[in-house]
């Protein structure tokens, strides 16, 4: 179905579709909500009940979703094709580990849940999981990915752990706080945050685009990779690095939100094929697609009362989640 | 829940059982919710508690009684080794367990409610009936109604003003209907504006705050003051944010269904009418 390489016009062709998409979504996503909205007196009085809810409680939210939602699944589909395994999620490899304790401990050691030091800390937090994960992995001047995916997922393990340690000797308002964070909310009005997020996001997927045709070579195999002029060792750090950096900056404004690298990348390999140029940034346009309208029913099925957004990722990614193992099962690759 | 009637304690692993407390009035009392200790204190019968749980810090001399493990989680070992005759709990997002074991363990235990008032004063007469103090358990009821009567005459004729009451800033979680905490808000003269949510506890959505327009916004959460005066400030739309009604609240006579429910009522009255404690 799918043309065999990538075009420049094709290239363009799909970023616009999905730029126009992602353009439509936040302006539809915007104008959704529990409250009815009026745009004409939005636009009209800056100081009317519209106004404030148009561009102070939603416009936020919902590009601080498309950020995020960006982020995360354009680190997932560089996981994916760094470890060469579709079935990886940006919080596999323990960084957002290292951001949710990080944060959680800045939350029961005082912190106000609505100040920057939380994510001020959960992003020191990403950053150290980062060292400790790079570092740990590497031996002998090579970083495999077989070395970072072990390393990782034990980093998270223990991240896991700490956190619910910390959970039981918090106190009981204080847990519910903790577990917010960790099931991720979007809830946010600071346009600050928003453009911390989205700057950490751009560079992230900046520098992971300038790496995508040495991802492509690589995924075909090292060696091969290597005699066609890939620096392999230093590919695979800077993509590692940048991934990392895009979930630990998306985890430390909104926790631990999940599926959303998993499944959006998958889904749009299996359309647009496996070319990390246009799939990376594919990737964070879908991203963020996915995640606005998952928070858009998280803050509208209920009424007046909001789930949190990473129930509803996970329940439609749940799902689709099972259906690709299924599918990876049966082709015998799992 | 159950409120079995046992003759002897007997203690596992443990010599001689205490001797049976004659015609049944308990003699050593473990309680473990904050509520039911200044309860039993105000009923006079303080000096009987053997066992408190970690949380129960009023009235002071609640210090010298031995811990017995927290509300969310009480020691049962502990609690048995107290030798009680009565054990008084409140349903805990995870006591359960921990009551259950008491009882099986042969140790006469009495479950209270704290949800509404209907509740608190069902739980004073309980209580004071099961320690033999019935008359006294009618005056605090009287006692406590008086008070929160003098509170709900002090706003009476005003008209009742919109109140968003909550109690956590991220999630934004309010006081829905159907708790103590509203029935105090109506008393001391409030709209609850969270009241239609559907929840007890609502997670509210920001613009659901900006929508429902309280003139007075009671922040019992924990966290800082300011805080909460920064969640609501870029909301200016807000009559209670426009007028500075943003009213911090400390929230353990508010959380907490016992004899000084009142006091929590006028700090309410306070934050929603100040002009009817001026002067």
């Amino acid at each position: 179905m799918r043309p065999p390489h990538l075009t420049a016009r094709r290239l363009v062709t799909t970023s616009v579709a999905l730029v126009a998409l992602l353009v439509a979504t936040l302006v539809a996503a915007s104008l959704v909500g529990p409250v009815h909205v009026s745009l004409a007196r939005a636009l009209a009085t800056a100081d009317s009940t519209d106004a404030v809810i148009l561009f102070r409680t939603r416009l936020p939210r919902v590009l601080l979703g498309a950020v995020v939602g960006g982020s995360l699944a354009a680190a997932g589909a560089a996981l994916q094709a760094l470890l060469g395994n579709p079935l990886a999620c940006p919080h596999l490899l323990g960084i957002s580990g290292g951001a949710a304790v990080a944060g959680v401990l800045a939350l029961v050691a005082g912190a106000d849940t609505v100040s920057p030091v939380v994510p001020l800390a959960a992003f020191a937090g990403a950053l150290g999981a980062i060292a400790i994960v790079a570092l740990g992995a590497r031996a002998g001047g090579r970083t495999t990915p077989h070395a970072v995916l072990l390393v990782g997922v034990v980093f998270n393990a223990l991240a896991a752990a700490a956190l619910m340690l910390v959970n039981a000797l918090a106190s009981y308002t204080q847990a519910q706080g903790v577990l917010f964070w960790i099931m991720g909310s979007l809830s946010t009005q600071s346009y600050g945050l928003l453009a911390a997020a989205a700057l950490y996001g751009l560079v992230g997927l900046a520098w992971l685009g300038v790496h995508a045709q040495d991802l492509n070579l690589l995924a075909a195999g090292e060696e091969g990779a290597a005699q066609l002029g890939v620096e392999v060792e230093r590919t695979r750090r800077a993509v590692f690095l940048a991934s990392s950096l895009l979930v630990g900056a998306a985890v430390s404004v909104s926790g631990m939100i999940g599926f959303v690298g998993l499944i959006v990348p998958h889904l749009l390999r299996l359309l647009l094929g496996p070319d990390q140029r246009l799939l990376l940034p594919a990737s964070f346009l879908g991203g963020a697609v996915f995640l606005v309208w998952a928070d858009t029913l998280a803050r509208t099925v209920l009424g007046p009362v909001e789930l949190p957004v990473g129930v509803v990722t996970a329940l439609t990614g749940g799902p689709f989640f099972l259906f690709l193992l299924r599918r990876h099962l049966r082709r015998g690759l799992a | 829940m159950t409120c079995r009637l046992l003759a002897l304690l007997v203690l596992a692993g443990c010599g001689a059982a205490a001797p049976p407390p004659s015609g049944g009035v308990p003699a050593r009392i473990v309680s473990l919710a904050p509520s039911i200790t200044e309860v039993v204190y105000a009923l006079g019968a303080g000096e009987r508690l053997v066992g408190v749980c970690a949380q129960c810090d009023y009235p002071e001399a609640v210090a010298r009684v031995p811990r017995v493990g927290g509300y969310l989680a009480p020691s049962v070992e502990v609690t048995l080794a107290t030798r009680p005759d009565l054990v008084i709990a409140v349903p805990s997002p995870g006591n359960r367990e921990a009551v259950r074991a008491i009882e099986r363990a042969g140790v006469r235990v009495l479950v209270v409610h704290d949800r509404t008032l209907a509740d608190l004063w069902a739980s004073m007469r309980a209580v004071a009936g099961a320690l033999g103090l019935p008359a006294a358990g009618e005056r605090l009821v009287a006692d406590v109604s008086a008070s929160l009567g003098a509170v709900r005459d002090r706003v009476a004729g005003r008209p009742p003003r919109r109140v968003l009451m909550i109690v956590g800033h991220s999630p934004l979680v309010a006081v829905g209907r159907g708790t103590l905490q509203d029935e105090l808000l109506t008393m001391a003269g409030g709209v609850n504006v969270a009241g239609d949510a559907g929840q007890v506890w609502p997670t509210l959505t920001l613009e659901l705050v900006v929508a429902r327009a309280p003139e007075v916004i009671v922040d019992a959460a924990m966290g800082s003051e300011e805080a909460g005066r920064q969640l609501f400030a870029g909301l200016t739309t807000v009559p209670a944010v426009r007028s500075g009604r943003v009213v911090p609240l400390a929230s353990d006579t508010l959380f907490r269904a016992g004899p000084r429910v009142p006091e929590a009522a006028a700090a309410l009255a306070r934050a929603i009418h100040p002009e009817a404690f001026a002067g």
